[in-house]
């Protein structure tokens, strides 16, 4: 078996709001990612996707705060570190993350090299101005980035030229996993292509070992990870396999989710596009049980009682759902 | 570096319209008045004179020395020219001493109190700005307040409660005056020691509205760079806080640096009134002078004088700014 | 928009600063209610006088009827004031010139002082180390000492209009009052007067009054004339655009303060009333206001209700009115207070340099700041005359800036802590 290089248990986070409320926005995911595979997560807006991503890389400022759990990378233990050990050993080298918005991710008056620099130095203090540029010219090189970019500063650089830029700065230390946050989303359709084909080309050459893509486009994730996970309201609901949760979804979000797509092929226009009715809940205080049950189809009063626990069912599969695999196969087959 | 150039030459277009703009503004204003200011300086030259011819006599002599009695153009061309060999004319009240010799003996001490107080403060508020931003809580609470009610003193008020706490009730410092009034000016330690000495309340007075108004500035600045997306990803790419706090000061800095460009001229010209407060032998104290004696080629030469001095200032500062913000650069070569 | 006057009553800066100025307006309309006369009036002859309950000696004496209190600190007190502490160390430093010992003379116990130097002193004596001026204000406590620990009657006499005999009309007990509220003359001066004999409290409410009209007229004018250019500027486009905003740009530089200079002294003297030069400062202030307008607009033009609003063939005062001015309403509130604050400020430095409006004719804060100043009231220690004026000043700008902070947390969420 392939070495495991994240491995998430039962991690819940908040934020606090400047009400002095509580936001759960994550609760209890678990998860393992192995080398060389890429986990996809896939939700609505305001799933808690991309706070469970700054949640994964156990490196915590106001407003969000950590509640409980492990977060193990490479069989270490990153929660019960201190925060500087965490900027300092964990953030850019084990764990590296592309931010939603990398059109402003970069200092405007600051150099692409000085920054690398700050990067660099942070983690390494003894590496020259020298050793730096070397290092940052050879991998632009790698990933086909014109090396007159390091002199530049962010404002005189293109959209797409700044989306690819973050990814070879964020990749610059070789991190074991690599957190990418919708890196597409705010690209035209070809530079898109280019970003996500330069993603993947770090993983095949090397420079990063597993890694994460969070996005609300299931069609994507499904061309382009080993695994999906679909997140609802703070919580994973399904975990599988690419092929399995898009073709074979178990609980009935995920099923609902992959009926809103529209699959350019014969017959498209005649499918009805199914929508899922109603309105994610209010993490301030999350329903008791199943925080789907409101808008499920198929919810019973049971759904609401207690809590819903996550049942695996081997080959990397589970779900979060009161009814069986089977009892819910078979609903599906009469809905 | 072509970038920089274009700004610089537009800069410096810009300069030279405002100073023509500002030389003909202070040629005409006053002459656009229904007052003639010729009879107001003969009247007050001639008091007291019976004799009819001789006061005729006067005011012929000062038409024709101003120019009055030509056409409006040609005044202007009269007055250029004496501008650009440096005459002013003669101040009435202080005969016959030349107005460029008054004004250049005065504009000395105005820019060596004000260039450094106004830059201090600038500075002071700048970090204190930037602090607030940072650490929120209680120090925020209190400098916001403190700052509101120090940038809307008035100058001249701040001035005089220094003045009276530490110039006539504490005795620490000197009252009035750049230098002690029975020196003379000389680089002899004793004077040197003097100056500085006089030099304090007037200085601090200027800094300490400053630092009111610029504090306020930053305060804002600075939170609204700190939620920016850059300094969330320098944090996960584990880049030192400090540097991070860095990059924030900088970016937050850079439109207070314009906005001291913008800015400089109300700030100089509520320090020139403070000034007066101390009876410093500045601008403002000549300006105020030749208001109260009616010197009406004094007060041409002084504010002709403040106008250039604000605008070398701001042209100064927008020079460095392009040098500082890459940005400038980059909207230059669109 | 009652959303946003909810949000806005919510905000403690705004509603504070609020509250100030309006007891300040209501403080300066009510109290010419309760003090009548101009505030210009002379009232005292001579310069800064103090403040405190004036009480008019004549009608003290006539006043009837008088009572009589038998206070037990009274003589003590009235010696007191008439021996500072001062005096009684220069008397205690002749004493022991003249060779008592330190340790008895003692300054605090007045009646043992007293005792102890009119059995010692003596006017010829010449102890060794006083100088002879220092013997001769030694002689003059003397002088006042004699007979300050009897209390005589003070016997008030009338001259007859006919014979000119003086007679007797009263008699002044050391221990007989009289009650102020039955005086018929007192006046109560909060702030003592000014350099002029005026009624500085009443004088500085009228000027708040006066500076508050002044920086509402230069702030209306900048207000008005800033929107206009800057809609017109920012909408229209083109070289209507190029040619407002070179002016703009041109009086960005040029200091308006200098401008201010030239344009009130050209005016001059007679001419300068409040009203003028509220306009010359709100004639020179128009800058910023245009320039943030403009950019505004510019935002705003292409719009699709806006453009909506074009296509329909709606006039362009009735876009700008209706399509445009709803969205930077907001913005050019915040501008009218700053630019009220700002007036009332340039009024006052202009004052400073003597270019105010007329003294004759109104009060201002600067005029009073300025006559302060003239007089020399700071070095004379008459603080009533200039620093309320300075604190008032600062109480008005202080409480506009909260206004318009509140207002700026209203209108732009991320600054709110």
């Amino acid at each position: 078996m392939a070495k495991i290089m994240l491995d998430v248990k039962d991690l819940s986070t908040k934020y606090i709001t400047r009400f002095r409320e509580d936001v759960y926005a994550v609760d209890r995911v678990s998860f393992q990612v192995e080398e060389g595979k890429s986990l996809g997560i896939a939700g609505e807006s305001g799933c808690g996707k991309s706070t469970l991503a700054l949640s994964l890389m156990g490196y915590y400022f106001a407003p969000l705060h950590y509640m409980s759990g492990s977060i193990k990378i490479e069989d270490r233990e990153i929660t019960s570190m201190t925060p500087d050990d965490v900027r300092k050993n964990i953030l850019g080298t084990e764990i590296a993350y592309i931010p939603q918005a990398a059109m402003n991710a970069l200092n405007p008056t600051q150099k692409i090299i000085r920054f690398i620099e700050d990067v660099i130095q942070a983690h390494d203090p003894s590496k020259t101005r020298k050793d730096i540029r070397d290092m940052a010219r050879q991998r632009f090189e790698v990933l086909n980035l014109p090396a007159d970019v390091l002199d530049k500063h962010a404002v005189e650089l293109s959209g797409g030229m700044k989306q690819r830029t973050v990814i070879a700065i964020s990749t610059i230390l070789s991190p074991k996993v690599l957190i990418a946050d919708e890196p597409s989303s705010a690209l035209d359709v070809t530079s898109q292509k280019m970003v996500i084909k330069m993603i993947f080309d770090l993983m095949h050459d090397g420079f990063i070992r597993s890694m994460i893509f969070i996005t609300h486009e299931l069609p994507l994730l499904y061309n382009v990870t080993d695994d999906i996970a679909v997140m609802y309201a703070g919580q994973f609901v399904e975990t599988g396999s690419a092929e399995q949760t898009v073709f074979d979804p178990i609980h009935p979000y995920s099923r609902g989710l992959m009926h809103s797509i529209i699959v350019p092929e014969a017959g498209t226009r005649d499918q009805k596009l199914e929508a899922i009715p109603g309105t994610p809940p209010n993490l301030k205080n999350p329903p008791d049980g199943c925080r789907f049950a409101e808008r499920c189809k198929f919810a019973s009063p049971q759904c609401c009682a207690s809590d819903i626990a996550f049942s695996t069912i081997g080959g990397g599969r589970g779900y979060r759902c009161i009814y069986s695999e089977d009892r819910l196969k078979e609903v599906y087959a009469h809905a | 570096m072509k970038g920089y150039k274009r700004y610089f030459l537009k800069k410096l277009l810009w300069f030279v319209i405002t100073l023509i703009a500002a030389v003909i503004l202070n040629f005409v204003l006053p002459r656009l008045m229904p007052s003639d200011p010729i009879a107001t300086i003969t009247n007050r030259i001639t008091e007291g004179m019976n004799n009819q011819n001789a006061v005729m006599q006067i005011y012929r002599e000062y038409a024709r020395k101003f120019g009055t009695d030509q056409p409006m153009w040609k005044q202007f061309l009269i007055y250029v020219g004496n501008l650009l060999k440096g005459d002013m004319g003669v101040s009435f009240q202080q005969y016959p001493r030349k107005v460029t010799d008054i004004v250049a003996a005065s504009v000395v001490w105005t820019i060596a109190l004000q260039l450094p107080a106004i830059l201090v403060g600038w500075m002071i508020g700048n970090l204190l700005g930037a602090l607030a931003a940072y650490i929120r809580k209680g120090f925020d609470k209190v400098l916001v307040p403190v700052s509101l009610f120090v940038s809307g003193l008035p100058a001249f008020g701040l001035a005089v409660t220094l003045l009276v706490v530490f110039g006539i009730t504490l005795k620490w410092l000197p009252i009035s005056g750049g230098y002690s009034y029975d020196l003379l000016p000389s680089f002899s330690w004793r004077f040197i020691k003097s100056v500085i000495v006089h030099y304090q309340m007037p200085f601090w007075s200027i800094v300490l509205i400053a630092i009111g108004g610029q504090a306020i500035g930053m305060r804002s600045m600075s939170i609204y760079e700190l939620n920016a997306d850059y300094v969330k990803y320098s944090r996960f790419l584990g880049v030192k806080d400090m540097k991070v706090v860095g990059y924030v000061f900088r970016n937050a800095m850079l439109p207070q640096v314009t906005g001291l460009a913008l800015s400089i001229g109300t700030m100089i010209g509520g320090a020139l009134v403070a000034e007066t407060i101390f009876s410093y032998p500045g601008l403002g104290s000549t300006i105020l002078s030749g208001i109260s004696s009616a010197d009406y080629p004094l007060i041409s030469g002084v504010t002709l004088i403040i106008t250039i001095m604000v605008l070398t200032m701001s042209f100064a500062i927008e020079m460095l700014y392009g040098v500082i913000d890459p940005r400038v650069k980059a909207a230059q070569s669109d | 928009m009652k959303n946003t006057l909810r949000q806005i009553l919510h905000a403690r800066n705004f509603m504070i600063g609020f509250i100030t100025i309006m007891i300040i307006l209501f403080a300066v309309s009510i109290y010419p209610l309760f003090n009548q006369g101009s505030p210009l009036d002379m009232i005292g002859l001579g310069t800064f006088f103090k403040p405190g309950t004036y009480i008019s000696m004549y009608d003290a004496v006539e006043t009837a009827p008088t009572y009589t209190l038998r206070l037990d600190g009274a003589a003590a007190k009235r010696v007191e004031a008439k021996l500072p502490q001062a005096d009684r160390e220069s008397m205690k430093r002749w004493l022991v010139a003249y060779g008592i010992p330190d340790e008895a003379v003692n300054t605090d116990d007045l009646n043992d002082l007293l005792n102890l130097w009119n059995n010692t002193y003596d006017p010829d004596a010449r102890p060794a180390g006083l100088t002879s001026a220092f013997r001769k204000s030694v002689a003059r406590i003397d002088t006042v000492l004699a007979g300050l620990l009897e209390s005589l009657d003070v016997r008030v006499y009338t001259e007859e209009p006919e014979s000119g005999e003086m007679r007797e009309t009263a008699q002044i007990k050391d221990n007989q009052y009289i009650n102020v509220s039955e005086v018929v003359n007192t006046r109560q001066l909060w702030l003592g007067t000014d350099n002029f004999g005026r009624d500085a409290f009443k004088e500085l409410l009228a000027a708040t009054g006066v500076s508050l009209k002044i920086g509402l007229i230069a702030g209306v004018i900048a207000t008005v004339l800033g929107l206009l250019l800057g809609l017109v500027s920012g909408f229209v486009g083109g070289i209507v655009d190029d040619i407002i905003m070179f002016f703009a740009n041109l009086f960005t530089v040029i200091p308006g303060f200098v401008l201010l200079i030239l344009i009130s002294y050209s005016i001059g003297q007679e001419q300068r009333g409040a009203t003028v030069v509220a306009a010359v400062i709100g004639c020179t202030s128009w800058v910023w206001t245009t320039r943030s307008v403009r950019a505004q607009t510019l935002s705003l033009r292409n719009r699709d209700h806006v453009n909506l609003s074009r296509l329909s063939g709606h006039s362009l005062p009735r876009i700008l009115i209706t399509d445009i001015l709803p969205y930077i309403a907001s913005y050019v509130v915040m501008a009218l207070i700053l630019q009220i604050c700002s007036g009332i400020l340039a009024e006052a430095q202009l004052s400073m340099l003597g270019l105010g409006p007329k003294t004759t004719e109104t009060p201002t804060l600067g005029l009073m700041m300025f006559w302060g100043m003239t007089y020399a009231a700071h070095q004379n220690g008459a603080w009533w005359a200039y620093f309320p004026v300075i604190l008032m000043i600062a109480l008005v700008s202080f409480s506009l800036n909260l206004m318009n902070t509140g207002l700026d947390q209203v209108f732009n969420p991320q600054l709110r802590s």
